[in-house]
């Protein structure tokens, strides 16, 4: 097994996380595709970490999941900002900004 | 030795400079002496050269150049600030500081009720100074630079009176004209330095007849151009009309630039460059027939007009005709003689006429002049003067002068007999043309009641006594004018032919006494003569439709082509084009800004395909 | 068959199961229609990558990802589900879809392709085999080496904390009292 298995499932999780990204209207959907790239990487390092003999990664690892705690917050209290008043959760909705 | 000679061009520069800055601020009696005295500064200038130059012997009279600063010294191509100080430019320095001076102080009482009375001796200074330029300098460029602030001068004094729109349409056409004279002659400055490589007058004349056969095509290009600009300037045929428009400018201006000065600038471009021409005798031939032609076109257009000035500017018009018919015969002094006592006693008719349409309050048409005669006595005088020695009157200064032309258009080299008759014919048309006008104005009975013409200020009768006088007694300096001139020209043989002599003297009585026939007595002979000659007379008085003819030909098609180019080219090519530059950036910024959507997955989507190409690029580089 | 080696076999077995398992688990989570079945596929997914870190020696950051990652951060998830957007969405086919496909299917590619273009840089650290991944080991790195991060990190979530309130709460309708 080793390096090649690792990488490409943490590819092709970090793929499936963009396809989500980019093919889902609902928000929250949206979010918890950006927390499978995050954790796709979060895989990679640990792993790397193992192989490696070095604790750096976990450590990464564990800053990012706290990053990814805190973004994970303050994104849904956007999102209940915004949507709190709409009755459809529909991302193409929100183009104010267009033009 | 002859470095105060710079002085004599300084004055009426620092003249002008200081009327046009400070001309408003000082009272106009200080006006007045400042601009005349400038002018009379430069004319005892002009006397010390002359002292110095007389000191010399006649051989080391000519060549001498004067450098102030050296300008451009580009390889072989020398060009230096510098006047060229020999008999022929202190001749014309003398008449036209001389004249000028007089001038001056005759528009002090002229001009004196006018409100712009500092605009315009600052203008007169600028107009000397340009004179002198053209006439001091050494070489070709300096030459066209004073021949062109000439026509600038010529520009701003014909279109003195801004509100009077003639004025203004004539001060425009003196300048376009003098323009297409000013193309002719840069051309040939140019064809000049690339055949001798150099601008400079006395090495351009020291190596001319040693590099080229007389008739060559190169001296015959460069002396051809150069008459372009004198032609103009001095306004022989075909560029001749703007000088009777030039009449709307004040009287002094006339008298200045359009008798005695500017239009004689063309007369000394010849002489100077007398080397050139007689290296090309075809255009010394040329210049003799268009001056001779010229000279019976404006007389026989001088006999029908009824503005005094007109009248007088036809004159002037023949009489440089008789010039160039000088100056094309090869007898350059007794062209200069003449271009003096012309001076004299044309600017001496267009002051006296002055004055007699000053004291009419600015009537300028014979039929309502007369019988000033009582009234303004010494105008009268000077007048009849003037007329005696432009019709060749006998012991008059132009006696002098026509006679000597007249018989060198028999005697001459190239001259023959049918120079001869229009000379002599020409004579008899100007006798009748100035003593019609003089039988106008100062006979019979005042036409126009209202006015009250009275004589002239002091002021303005002393200048024109002084002239009479010259006029008169001129005839006298012929031999020193010869002998003077010589060391330029060369001697030239003054011929005596008797027989030819008594003709012309017959026919220009003639002219005197048919005009006093037609005139002076009844008028129903005046009235058959012009029913029998209708036809003659009209096209006489539309100035052979020359004008038309430039109108249909030049004028309107240029106006034509230019109105096209301005719809086309100007309105929908150039602002088109950079109109549709600001517009197409307009419209494709507004494609280009549907790209943002304001929506989020579209956005993601462009972040990823941008990571796959920098990706691509990674990986396979 | 040797232990050591059956051993082997069955790790990187048990690896390659559990790998496959988290792949399938995220795309459940891309391609439901309902968002609540989506947030259980991801807290699966969670699931299966604390297995795998427990695999690869990181026995404390597996039991935070479990506490942490899929116990507080996936329990936010669904109570905001169950507040706003519970609605099941029908998946339409748009011109979106069809490039989103097109394009992270390159971006797999390339990524396998970096796989295979060479050994990268090796960092080699000094921890005893027995003490790798324990939280002995990561508290002694993260209290020495990467304290300033740590530091911020806590600043971090401060902030977060701090903002959501800002952000969220709802706005104060005072009680109208009745002055007695």
């Amino acid at each position: 097994m080793g390096q090649e298995f690792v990488l490409l499932v943490s590819a092709s999780i970090f793929c499936v996380g963009t396809v989500g990204f980019i093919i889902r209207k609902n928000p929250l959907i949206m979010f918890m595709s950006v927390e499978l790239m995050l954790n796709s990487v979060n895989f990679l390092l640990v792993a790397y970490s193992s192989f490696l003999n070095s604790l750096d990664g976990q450590i990464f690892a564990l800053f990012i999941i706290t990053v990814a705690a805190a973004e994970v917050v303050v994104g849904l209290a956007i999102i209940l900002t915004i949507f709190r008043t709409r009755h459809d959760m529909d991302v193409d909705h929100i183009d104010v900004l267009k033009g | 030795m002859f470095a105060s000679s710079w002085l004599i061009l300084l004055f009426p520069l620092l003249g002008f400079i200081g009327l046009s800055w400070y001309g408003n601020r000082i009272s106009r009696n200080l006006v007045g002496l400042v601009g005349c005295g400038t002018i009379g500064a430069s004319f005892f200038m002009t006397l010390v050269t002359l002292s110095n130059l007389l000191f010399l012997p006649p051989e080391e009279r000519a060549g001498h150049v004067q450098t102030l600063y050296q300008w451009v010294s580009a390889g072989s191509f020398k060009l230096d600030l510098a006047i060229l100080v020999d008999p022929l430019s202190v001749f014309m320095f003398l008449v036209v500081t001389g004249v000028g001076f007089v001038i001056h102080v005759y528009s002090v009482g002229y001009m004196h009720d006018d409100p712009e009375y500092s605009r315009f001796f600052a203008y007169l200074n600028l107009f000397i100074f340009s004179m002198l330029v053209l006439v001091a300098a050494a070489d070709f460029f300096f030459l066209i630079v004073g021949w062109a602030l000439g026509g600038l001068a010529s520009y701003l004094l014909i279109g003195f009176w801004r509100e009077k729109t003639s004025a203004v349409l004539a001060a425009r056409k003196a300048f376009v004209m003098n323009v297409i004279g000013d193309v002719g002659m840069v051309i040939a400055a140019l064809v000049i330095f690339e055949t001798f490589g150099t601008l400079n007058f006395v090495d351009v004349f020291a190596s001319a007849p040693d590099q080229f056969r007389p008739n060559d095509d190169s001296m015959l290009l460069i002396t051809m151009l150069l008459l372009v600009g004198a032609f103009a300037k001095s306004a022989q045929l075909p560029l001749h009309t703007w000088l009777p428009d030039a009449m709307e400018g004040p009287t002094p201006v006339s008298a200045l630039i359009h008798a005695a000065t500017m239009v004689t600038a063309g007369v000394y471009l010849v002489a100077r460059c007398h080397v050139l021409y007689e290296l090309a005798p075809y255009t010394m031939y040329f210049i003799a027939g268009v001056g001779i032609i010229t000279a019976i076109f404006a007389g026989s257009m001088a006999m029908v007009q009824y503005d005094i000035k007109r009248v007088i500017a036809y004159s002037t018009m023949s009489q440089l005709g008789y010039m160039f018919l000088a100056m094309g015969l090869g007898v350059y002094s007794l062209g200069m003689f003449h271009l003096m006592t012309h001076a004299f006693f044309k600017a001496l008719l267009f002051m006296a006429a002055g004055s007699v349409i000053h004291s009419l309050d600015g009537e300028q048409d014979l039929r309502k002049m007369g019988g000033l005669q009582k009234v303004m006595p010494l105008t009268h005088a000077t007048f009849l003067i003037g007329a005696l020695a432009l019709a060749g009157f006998p012991l008059t200064s132009g006696y002098f002068s026509k006679e000597a032309i007249i018989l060198s258009s028999y005697h001459a080299q190239m001259g023959n007999i049918v120079f001869w008759a229009i000379a002599v014919l020409t004579a008899g048309m100007t006798a009748f043309y100035i003593f019609r006008v003089y039988l106008f104005t100062f006979f019979g009975k005042l036409r126009s009641p209202d006015t009250h013409p009275h004589e002239s200020p002091m002021i303005m009768v002393i200048p024109l006594l002084v002239l009479a006088v010259l006029a008169l007694l001129g005839g006298v300096l012929g031999p020193w004018v010869d002998s003077f001139l010589a060391p330029v020209f060369g001697h030239v043989a003054h011929p005596h032919d008797n027989v030819l002599e008594s003709i012309a003297l017959i026919v220009g009585i003639g002219g005197i006494v048919i005009a006093g026939l037609l005139y002076l007595v009844s008028t129903r002979r005046l009235d058959l003569f012009k029913e029998a000659l209708a036809p003659i007379y009209d096209l006489l008085f539309h100035k052979y439709y020359v004008d038309e003819i430039y109108d249909y030909l030049i004028v309107r098609p240029t106006k034509a082509i230019g109105a096209f180019l301005e719809q086309k080219a100007e309105r929908e090519g150039l602002d088109f084009t950079v109109d549709q530059v600001g517009l197409q950036i307009k419209e494709v910024s507004h494609v280009i800004s549907l790209w943002q959507s304001g929506k989020v997955r579209s956005y993601a989507l462009n972040m990823i395909v941008g990571v796959v190409t920098i990706l691509m690029f990674v990986v396979f580089m | 068959m040797e232990i050591a080696t059956l051993f082997n076999f069955t790790h990187d077995a048990v690896i390659f199961v559990v790998g496959m398992t988290a792949i399938l688990a995220s795309l459940g989570v891309i391609l439901c229609s309902s968002p609540i079945y989506c947030a259980l596929y991801l807290i699966g997914h969670m699931i299966c990558l604390a297995l795998l870190f427990l695999l690869y020696n990181a026995e404390f950051l597996a039991v935070v990802q479990i506490i942490v990652y899929a116990g507080a951060v996936m329990i936010l998830f669904l109570f905001i589900i169950a507040l706003l957007g519970g609605k099941k969405e029908v998946q339409e086919n748009t011109f979106h879809r069809a490039m989103a496909f097109a394009f992270v299917f390159t971006l797999l590619g390339e990524l396998y392709l970096s796989a295979t273009v060479g050994p990268t840089q090796q960092i080699r650290g000094e921890i005893p085999a027995e003490l790798f991944g324990t939280a002995k080991a990561i508290g002694l790195e993260l209290f020495s080496k990467h304290i300033v991060a740590f530091e911020l990190a806590s600043g971090l979530l401060l902030v977060a904390a701090v903002g959501v309130i800002c952000l969220a709460k709802f706005s104060f309708v005072p009680l109208r009292r009745r002055v007695r």
